[in-house]
């Protein structure tokens, strides 16, 4: 099939697997909020960085696939405030970060 | 007659994104696997073209499903695709000397993957 003919079909198979995966996308959002909370009060345990760390990663490899490369770059950033220092500036660019991520998801449309 | 490709990712959005892409650019026949071990077993059973592999996977992640293909006489030829979100030029030699065909990236464009793959594997 000719490129030009196959992009609106493989677009709206795209779309309808973002949409069956957005609540999946979204979940891996909140556990980054959820580190950025919990860095914010100093008790972030290991087990939930390594979890903020994984959903970063996964978070990185997804977005740009669904065309969304901000957000690539947003949770490369994530992942590597997840593998860093926990002080409070991290926690900070964490939570902003996260907010990001939220606005960049939902203005895929 | 279409190429056979076998997809080992544990993440359903990837896999179903690549395996969306190989089908309906390509034309390819697509099988998929959750897991490593579920992958080893699928390998056998599909016997495919070539094999796109993630490499964070938990339990057995790719480097050691590699391995194992690679052990197994029935899928030591098998070409092997390593998927990576790991940007670190360490990380991606590591990947290379493992002696896969090649390492791609995540993310990637699901209108070209087939080509990246094709041309890694010299399919016209």
């Amino acid at each position: 099939m000719p490129e030009q003919a196959m992009q609106p079909e493989l677009s709206a198979a795209l779309d309808r697997l973002w949409r069956q995966h957005l609540p999946q996308i979204e979940e891996r959002v909140s556990l980054l909020e959820a580190a950025g909370k919990a860095l914010t009060g100093e008790r972030l345990a290991d087990h939930q960085r390594e979890t903020a760390k994984a959903a970063a990663h996964k978070l990185a490899g997804v977005l740009g696939t669904f065309g969304l490369m901000k957000g690539t770059i947003l949770a490369r950033e994530a992942e590597m405030l997840c593998a860093g220092d926990a002080d409070p500036a991290t926690a900070q660019q964490l939570t902003a970060i996260a907010a990001e991520l939220r606005a960049v998801i939902a203005g895929r449309t | 007659m279409p190429h056979r490709i076998l997809i080992i990712d544990d993440e359903d959005d990837i896999r179903e994104v690549a395996a969306l892409s190989l089908e309906t650019v390509a034309g390819w026949e697509v099988a998929m696997a959750s897991s490593g071990a579920q992958g080893l077993a699928r390998a056998v059973e599909y016997h495919p073209d070539a094999i796109l592999l993630d490499v964070m996977m938990p339990g057995m992640d790719g480097p050691s499903t590699f391995r194992e293909l690679r052990k197994n006489p029935a899928t030591a030829k098998i070409p092997v695709l390593l998927l990576t979100a790991k940007v670190q030029s360490n990380d991606q030699r590591r990947f290379a000397d493992l002696g896969v065909e090649a390492v791609l990236f995540k993310p990637f464009d699901p209108l070209t993957l087939s080509t990246q793959i094709a041309g890694v594997l010299g399919w016209s």
